[in-house]
């Protein structure tokens, strides 16, 4: 029973079901909407059908990618591969060897797809043809019987590479997903940021990690300049200068990497300096404000006793008794606010920058100026460097293996018709027809026309 | 679109429709002398793609990588280069282009009512890796897409074999031995490319967006049809899967292929692979 539930385990026939399931299961998260990664969306369906995502809860299909059923696949995957490549190394190894009982008669050798016959010159011996074969690439094991030649006699190690590159990235993903932090930050030009779990945004909440400590990262933003060409936003200058005196500029593909941390620019804001004046035009109270308001949004502040709805124009027109923005660049910032105060509206109107807006009471409120604040999305990983290098020796034992796979050819020196002839027979991994062409080709241009019949 | 680009996309797909046609006419009217000709067409037509490809190029200062239009555009592109880089280098494999060009032509059409537009290249979008991974992804896409019509190829031919009055058209393709191994060639450098456009990827998302693997539907779809074009070459290496039922996987496995580059995007609005294009 052991040993046949065993046999089970290691064979194919279970890798491809295992592949077929987690296929499936993979499909499933795409239609899905996943806690983890569809927040806003997860939300608002539980709200509408909470019964059937209840339900959907329960099976955990709404987190499947954590899910127990598809975390005991890949485990079942991964025992598959173990016990396959226990099984397949030493076949492996064994089949790189070169034996002298690799060389069989090439006229009645099984598995050949190529045969043909050579004259060659009377007291022609093997050395010549084993300096043309190993000029062409081919390893050779020779005796009185005749030979054997391979060509990329390696490339069967490059199978076992492929796989075990698999556990590379499993054993870096294990380690990145017990040492990963992720956190997102928002922070003003001139604002610092010190590296503490206070600083870093409430929500979404930051995810610690299991093992190892935060990102031992301290620097401010020094400066932020966005960059939009015909309403496309191409980039953005986000300079940044660390604790040390270090400076690095972070744009969109070009994160701050330090100490195995990532800080990622995710979002653009406006963090305007308001000011409330009194009758007297004394400054009562103010603020830098971080606002969400680029693309169109609404975002409110809280000003002295006043609530105010911010609505924002990088490129301020009034027209057609609209306000409006001629286009996303940031050529005119202007706001319109309007200010409430116990649920009841008391004024509302343009700020542009160095411009204001008269209240009840006497009362102003000014802005001074509009610098800009962004979102980082902070994550710090261990062990990339070892999924990394499995993507590498994934990449190279693919090529490796599928493109320089093995040519087998065995030969021996026969009298045919009162002539001395060169037999060979040959035979290629994968490719028959590719390999018979290949073989006449080379043959041909080694030992010249093949004899007839 | 660019003014040139959208006459010579036209011209493209004008010739494109009519050298489709004729492969057709040579098969279903038995005329096997029609196919050199429609393959020269089809040259023409491929020489007007690309000069709508330098145009839009001209225009955006980009080479077209992103959106619906442009993955038809230049994915259409590679197939067809693919498919006369074969057929010139094999007569007998000229006929591929029988099962390539409605394809082509079905994404270019689909393309085109996406939306066309000229945008200046996102910000996401400005790095050496975007070239790096989707060269690879459209050097599988074509792979897969030739693996797919060679699969076409051999079940017709096949077909056609146990016909008491065969069509000679089928003469002109490789033996059913040949278009067999072909199908397993495609698939092997599709899977390779493959393998190279995921790990390009992974770098590039980690700059990106944080993390080499963020479980994106169009990472995923990616992930599926990886996984399945390798059990295919399993299934064939280990267990001899060949003839009709290979030729049969490689058709459906296709379909992963197609909804990784626009069905995803088409019906989950959530991916990071939309890349703020409009």
């Amino acid at each position: 029973m052991f040993e046949k539930t065993l046999k089970y385990l290691r064979s194919l026939r279970f890798t491809i079901v295992l592949i077929a399931l987690l296929g499936a299961i993979l499909a499933i998260g795409l239609w899905v909407p996943q806690q983890s990664l569809l927040k806003d969306i997860y939300f608002d369906w539980k709200a509408q059908s909470p019964r059937l995502v209840a339900f959907l809860d329960f099976f955990q299909l709404t987190s499947v990618y954590t899910s127990w059923l598809t975390v005991t696949l890949w485990a079942l995957f991964f025992l598959n591969l173990t016990l396959v490549m226990w099984q397949r190394i030493p076949l492996i190894l064994k089949r790189i060897e070169m034996p002298a009982s690799r060389i069989v008669d090439p006229e009645t050798g099984g598995g050949f797809v190529f045969r043909a016959a050579y004259a060659v010159p009377e007291g022609t011996d093997g050395s010549s043809m084993v300096t043309a074969l190993e000029k062409r690439g081919f390893a050779m094991v020779s005796n009185d019987s005749g030979f054997y030649a391979v060509k990329n006699r390696l490339s069967p190690i490059a199978s076992a590479l492929f796989h075990l590159s698999f556990f590379l990235i499993l054993l870096g993903g294990l380690v990145s997903f017990y040492t990963e932090f992720i956190g997102f930050v928002d922070l003003a030009v001139g604002e610092p940021f010190g590296g503490t779990l206070a600083q870093y945004n409430a929500r979404p909440t930051p995810k610690l990690p299991k093992v190892g400590s935060l990102p031992e990262v301290a620097f401010t933003v020094t400066s932020v300049e966005p960059h939009v060409v015909r309403n496309t936003p191409t980039g953005i200058t986000v300079k940044v200068k660390e604790k040390t005196g270090a400076e690095h500029v972070v744009d969109i593909n070009k994160p701050l990497n330090t100490a195995h941390s990532s800080f990622v620019f995710k979002h653009l804001g406006v963090a305007p300096l308001f000011v409330l004046k009194d009758p007297a035009g004394r400054e009562v109270g103010g603020n830098y404000f971080k606002l969400d308001v680029v693309g169109g949004k609404t975002d409110t502040f809280r000003l002295g006793d006043l609530i105010f709805t911010a609505r924002y124009y990088p490129d301020y027109e009034f027209k057609d008794g609209k306000h409006r923005t001629k286009s996303q660049e940031f050529n005119n910032p202007t706001f319109f606010l309007v200010a409430e105060r116990d649920g009841k509206k008391v004024a509302e109107g343009t700020v542009p920058v160095l411009g204001g807006l008269n209240l009840a009471g006497g009362y102003r409120i000014e802005m001074k100026e509009c610098p800009f604040w962004v979102r980082f999305y902070v994550i710090k990983q261990r062990g990339l460097s070892l999924v990394y290098l499995g993507f590498a020796i994934a990449s190279i034992a693919v090529i490796w293996r599928l493109m320089f796979y093995r040519r087998e050819l065995v030969g021996a020196f026969r009298e045919k018709d009162g002539r001395r002839c060169l037999v060979v027979a040959g035979k290629s991994e994968y490719y028959k027809k590719l390999a018979e062409d290949e073989f006449a080709r080379m043959c041909g241009e080694l030992f010249g026309p093949p004899l007839a019949g | 679109m660019a003014y040139w680009e959208m006459i010579f996309y036209w011209v493209a797909l004008i010739v494109y429709s009519l050298s489709c046609g004729g492969f057709l006419y040579s098969f279903i009217f038995k005329n096997p002398k029609v196919m050199p000709r429609m393959f020269a067409l089809l040259a023409v037509g491929a020489l007007a793609h690309t000069v709508a490809i330098g145009a839009r190029f001209q225009a955006t200062g980009h080479l077209p990588w992103s959106g619906h239009y442009e993955y038809a555009l230049m994915g259409g592109w590679f197939i067809i280069c693919g498919t006369l880089w074969v057929g010139w280098r094999n007569k007998q494999l000229q006929g591929l282009a029988v099962a390539t060009l409605p394809l082509v032509i079905i994404m270019m059409g689909y393309g085109y009512m996406q939306n066309p537009g000229l945008t200046p290249k996102a910000a996401s979008l400005k790095t050496i890796w975007l070239y790096i991974h989707v060269y690879f992804a459209w050097l599988a896409f074509g792979a897969y897409s030739l693996a797919m019509a060679a699969g076409v190829l051999y079940l017709k031919k096949k077909k056609n074999s146990l016909q008491p009055v065969p069509n000679p058209s089928y003469d002109r393709f490789p033996s059913l031995e040949h278009l067999d191994e072909l199908i397993f060639r495609y698939v092997v450098f599709g899977f390779i490319t493959d393998t190279i456009m995921m790990a390009a990827g992974s770098l590039w998302a980690k700059d990106l967006w944080g993390g080499y693997w963020n479980w994106d539907p169009v990472e995923t779809w990616s992930l599926i049809s990886w996984l399945t074009y390798g059990i295919t070459i399993h299934l064939r290496v280990t267990f001899g899967w060949k003839e009709n039922r290979l030729a049969w996987l490689v058709i459906c496995a296709l379909s992963t292929v197609i909804i990784c580059f626009f069905g995803v995007n088409l019906v989950v609005n959530t991916s990071l692979h939309m890349f703020q294009v409009r």
